[in-house]
Order: structure tokens, then sequence, then C-alpha cells
């Protein structure tokens, strides 16, 4: 009898087991660096990588939840970290803990078993989950929630649990609520903030109100870019560029797409580099308000933003490989994994490194030289 | 029935006949799950679908739609939870049975004859041993497909928002930028994300608990009168009475707010089916209801 009640404990597990691996990967990683560390904010812990030596420096899976039994409710780390001009590192849990940490990345002890940065300061007043890093502004911290509002923290208060000293609500009375999955932007007078509820606003950074709202009938994804014209520029899942005039909110369709913009555009002088989820690579002249040259599809979906690097921009597909265009459109396959992943992620730069994050891979980071070769991985 | 084989009669004992009607049946449902874990993606696609379709259909509420989804699955496996309801009985009843009995005592020994009397009484009785597992297991893919189904659906991660518009892009039925962002709260609770409610400091899995719970009351009620204290069907059930409810308590737990709505809505029809079979046992919920009569 005995054995037959183990039996069917263990199906069960193997059951449990067999259902809990079904959900498969949900989120991909965020990526930032210095020009010494890179910081991955990879599922269930943010790891800290010495870029010269690609050791592990540390690894931050949250605050310690003291017993769990079978690793209920773990943390989860997919927003990208953010380096404060104080040296801190902001390290969003986004799991429905809803806690966002600052870090000493220095404060750690290399000899313990894992070394673990010490906790400076933490906010979990936030009511939804942390999708989108972060701002810093003079002593402030604006920090979009998917809760549709933006908490305002001032990163001089000197406490360890921060609260916030405003909360500005993006939301619409009556609408769907606004998921602020994007990272803002400002023009150092105002705040530009992106909502999944196909709106975007724009916040008086002296007196946090709402100075214009618009609708763009589909989902923002993606930040504002800062056109060299002073113009901002968004995409949406309404398969459509946008400029807006930065003071009065006003804006025009400037150009379709094939496919849902997911990525923030990215401005390189008067030309701005994005992509769609169709896998159509676009530069748009925003002084001749044009495209350069014919959209390019290399090979499949495109999330990440694009990257500026010298006479070059780089972009990562869902495929994994990285594709190298210059100024006429023609590109080449600048790097291609030789391990199976995907690349959601926008890559990062980090002194002469181009680093890499990867899903559904052994390698979580790689890291690459400006020709594309491969450097190290990591893990190793 | 004629007996074949009949061992009393001091032969060799001879392989129990194969029954082709019953064997058809365990093929066909061999090659239903073979097909649908070879196109697991597609099964998950149409879930999404229907889950989608639903949600627009009750005016854009998930909880709802995910309830209204049990329901239409209840009802599409109504059949084969009835001949599973079937078959336990029958089985139930075979293991109080005096001859079955009597074969365990007399062959308790020698366990090469014993199951080939049990076959043979199978097969008397016309019970397929399979009856009662084989409707589950082809429930089986429309669990797994719901799991990813439901994390797509709600959409509460950029990856997902991405597989879902995949997933609804295949049929391409549904306006997918129309559906984001998607409602995903239900009595105010985030579909999409494992519930926990704070309650005097302490963060507890109300969800979690009513699925446990309902999960227990379930297994309880469903659970046939055992009047043979050594009867093992009764006593795996018994077993299942408390694994399962546990074990599905720290699944939901982990796991999106929406997939213990879905246990619960299961555990309360699959209740709801059995009174309406008139095979409650409501007895079972009493101290000392399971004891033999």
């Amino acid at each position: 009898m005995r054995k037959k009640k183990l039996f069917v404990a263990i199906s069960l597990i193997l059951l449990v087991a067999a259902l809990s691996g079904c959900t498969g990967a949900i989120a991909w990683p965020g990526l930032s660096a210095t020009a010494e560390v890179a910081y991955l904010a990879h599922t269930n812990a943010v790891y800290a990588i010495d870029i010269k030596t690609h050791n592990e420096l540390w690894k931050f899976s949250g605050a310690k939840a003291g017993f769990t039994l079978f690793n209920t409710n773990p943390s989860m780390f997919i927003a990208a970290p953010v380096t404060t001009s104080d040296g801190l590192v902001v390290i969003l849990d986004s799991s429905n803990k809803h806690v966002m940490y600052a870090v000493d990345p220095k404060d750690f002890n290399p000899n313990d078993n894992n070394p673990a940065p010490k906790i400076v300061w933490e906010f979990s007043n936030a009511k939804g989950l942390w999708i989108a890093p972060p701002l810093e502004v003079g002593n402030l911290l604006f920090a979009p929630n998917s809760d549709g509002n933006v908490y305002v923290l001032d990163l001089t208060d000197g406490k360890s649990g921060k609260q916030a000293v405003e909360v500005i609500a993006v939301s619409q009375p009556g609408g769907d609520e606004a998921r602020l999955w994007g990272q803002p932007v400002t023009d150092g007078e105002r705040l530009f903030v992106t909502a999944l509820d196909k709106t975007v606003t724009a916040i008086d950074l002296a007196t946090y109100k709402v100075l214009w709202h618009a609708d763009l009938g589909g989902a923002v994804p993606g930040g504002f870019a800062l056109g060299g014209d002073g113009m901002l520029y968004v995409g949406s899942l309404a398969k459509q560029l946008e400029r807006f005039d930065p003071a009065t909110g006003e804006h025009t369709p400037v150009l379709d797409t094939n496919g849902w913009i997911w990525g923030t555009p990215v401005a390189d002088g008067d030309n701005l580099y994005f992509a769609d989820v169709d896998g159509y690579f676009y530069s748009y002249n925003t002084a001749e308000q044009k495209l350069n040259w014919e959209p390019v599809q290399p090979d499949s979906s495109i999330t990440a933003n694009p990257l500026v690097l010298g006479d070059k921009v780089l972009v990562a597909t869902e495929s994994g490989k990285v594709f190298a265009f210059d100024s006429t459109g023609n590109f080449d396959v600048w790097y291609t994994p030789d391990q199976e992943g995907k690349a959601y992620t926008t890559p990062v730069i980090a002194g002469d490194t181009v680093l890499v994050a990867y899903l559904e891979s052994d390698y979580y980071l790689v890291a690459l030289d400006q020709d594309g070769d491969k450097k190290w991985n990591f893990p190793e | 029935m004629k007996n074949p084989t009949n061992p009393t009669q001091g032969q060799a004992p001879q392989m129990p006949q194969i029954n082709p009607r019953e064997t058809l049946k365990t093929f066909a449902v061999i090659a239903i799950l073979v097909l649908a874990f070879s196109n697991f993606s597609l099964v998950v696609d149409l879930v999404v679908n229907l889950l989608i379709f639903i949600y627009q259909l009750v005016g854009k509420n998930f909880g709802i739609a995910i309830i209204l989804l049990t329901v239409l699955i209840r009802l599409a496996t109504w059949p084969l939870n009835a001949q599973q309801m079937k078959s336990s009985k029958a089985m139930q009843e075979l293991q109080n049975d005096k001859e079955w009995l009597g074969i365990q005592k007399k062959y308790a020994k020698d366990r090469e004859k014993l199951a080939q009397e049990q076959m043979r009484l199978y097969r008397e009785r016309g019970i397929n041993v399979f009856g009662s597992c084989l409707p589950t297991m082809i429930q089986f893919p429309i669990l797994f497909a719901l799991i990813p189904s439901i994390t797509y659906a709600i959409g509460s991660y950029p990856l997902s928002i991405l597989k879902l518009s995949k997933s609804l892009e295949t049929f391409g039925l549904q306006d997918v930028v129309s559906l984001i962002p998607l409602n995903s709260k239900f009595l105010g609770i985030d579909m999409g994300l494992p519930e926990k409610t704070l309650i005097f400091g302490f963060s507890i899995p109300i969800l979690a608990v009513v699925v446990g719970l309902t999960t227990f009351i379930q297994t309880k009620l469903t659970m046939p009168p055992s009047a043979n204290p050594g009867d093992q069907s009764a006593a795996t059930t018994k077993m299942m009475s408390i694994y399962m409810p546990v074990m599905l308590f720290f699944f939901s737990v982990n796991y999106a707010a929406g997939l213990s709505v879905y246990f619960v809505a299961s555990n309360v029809l699959s209740i709801i089916q059995y009174a309406m079979m008139g095979k409650v046992n409501w007895r079972n919920l009493l101290p000392g209801g399971q004891k033999p009569k």
C-alpha cells in the first residue's frame, strides 16, 4: 500500500511538473551596461557580469523571502536595470510582488558562495507589474508602472523604504488601464509617456500635470524618440509612425508600416531607425520626411531597438542573428549565434563590446567585438 | 457471455481474448493524443482563439470567458465523463463482488493467475479496464493547451502579447489591434498573475485555497461508497482526494489566477454533472461518511 501511495504521489508531482512546463517563457530579458559591468535581468535573477573578465560578480534574486515551499511566487526580472547618477543600480521585480530595489553594485562579498549586492532602498507601493525601466531626471526617478501610474521617487531623501513624492495617473477616466511598458523620455521640461491603452501623454516636469494626451489607435509598447528636428516620434501596434510636437501634442502619422512597431525608434542626426514585428527595418529621414530607402526584411520578427555603432546600424532579430545595415540600406549578417536562441532584447554597447541577450538559449548573454566576432558568452 | 478459458477446469492458462471494439477505442484515443501533442501549437492556437472569441462576446471579461470556456469543454467531454463514471462505478462494484474477492483470496500468491482471472471477470462483466482512464487521457491535450492559452491570452508580459498575436493570426478571425490591452481583471484579481491577497499583513493565496477546497470536495463527493475495507480502488481514490487538492493548490499558488478560475469552475461543474447523474455521495463530506456500511 505504501508503494502505491508513493506511486500516486509521484504521478501527481510529474503531472504538475508537466503542466508547469506548458507555460514556456513569457518575457524576454532586460539588459543594460556601464563600461565595466553588464547587468542582465533574466527570469528569476539579475546578473552583474564583469565585461573584461566575463565573470559573474554577483547575482540578485530579490530580498530574502524566508521559507518558501516549492519556490512559490518567485521574483521575476525582465526590465533593463538602470544605473543612477549616485552609482546605484535600480532593479525591478516584475512578478506580482511589484517591488523596485536599488542595490549598491560594489557592496558585495566576492568570497560568499552566492555573492549578492546590498539593497540600499526599496519601493513597494505600486499596484501593477514593472515592465518599463525608470528614467532619472535630476534627483528624481520617474517610474512608469502597469497600474497606469508614473511614480516619482526622490533619490536623495536617504530613506531605505522609499515613498513616492508624487503619483501621476496616466489612465483616462472610463478608459482602459494605461499599462505603461515603455521607458519615458524627457526634453528637459516635459516627460513623455506611452501606454498600452493606445495613448501617449506629456507631463509637465515642474507641476506633474498632464499637458496633453493623444490616442494613437493602437497600443504603444515602446517609447518616444526625440528626432533631430526637435519633434517626437513614436510607433504603435496600429502600424504607424507618428510625429508629435512636444509642446502642443499635435500629431500626424508620417509612415504606414508593414507590421506592429514594438520597439522605440532610435534617432541619429536626421535619421530615425526602427523596425516592426513583421521583420522590416526602416530608415526615415526626419528633415526630408521620407524613407531613406525601401524597408528591408532581413529574416524574422524584430522587437529590439536598433543600435547605432559607428557608421552601421545593428538590428537583432527573433532568429537570434544580428544584422548590420549601412547608410544605403545594404546589410549583411553581422553575427550568427552558435547556439539556438531568440533575440528580442535591444543590444547594448559597453566600451568596445556589443552585448546581445538571448532567450530560450544556453547562453543568456553573448559579447561581441566591433566586427561581430564572439568574445565570450555567459554563462560559460 | 461464454467463458473461453475457464481456469477452474485445470487447463493450462491462456491469454485473455482481446475485445476488438475496446481495442479500437483504445487505439483511437492513442491516435488522438499523438495527433494532438504532435500539433500542440495548433491546439493552443485553437484554445486561444476560442477564449478570445468568448472574451469579446461577454464584454471583455476574462474571468467569465474562462468559466464559459470551462463549461464548453465540460459539455464537449460530457459523454466521455459519463462513460468514465460508468466504468468507475462498474469497477467499484466489481471489487466488492464476491467472485472478485474470492479470486483475490484464492490466487493471492499467484500474480499471473490472478491477472488472468481478473481479466476474465472484466470481460464477463463487459468492463473496459481503460474505460475510466481513457476519457481522462483524451482531455489532457486540452488541459495542457489551456495553460499557455490563458497565459498568452491575458498578455500580462510583452512576449505573451506577441505569442497571442501570432495565435490569433493563425485563424485571422479577430482584430488583434483593437483587443490590446486585454482586460485581465476579474473580481479585482489579475487573471494573468498568481493571486495573493494581503490579510492582516499576510499574503494569502485565496484563489489557490479555493482550488484546493473545491478539488477536495469534488473528489470526496464523487467517491463511490465502498463496502470492502480492502478495496484497492477505493483506497486509491481516497489517496487522490488528499494528494490532488494539495498538488493543485501548489500549482495554483505559482501560476496565473486564470488557471485557478478554470480549476474551480471545472470542479464545480464536475460536481453538478455527478449530481445530475445521481452519483454524488453527500455522505462522504461528513466525518466517517466513507466507513463501510
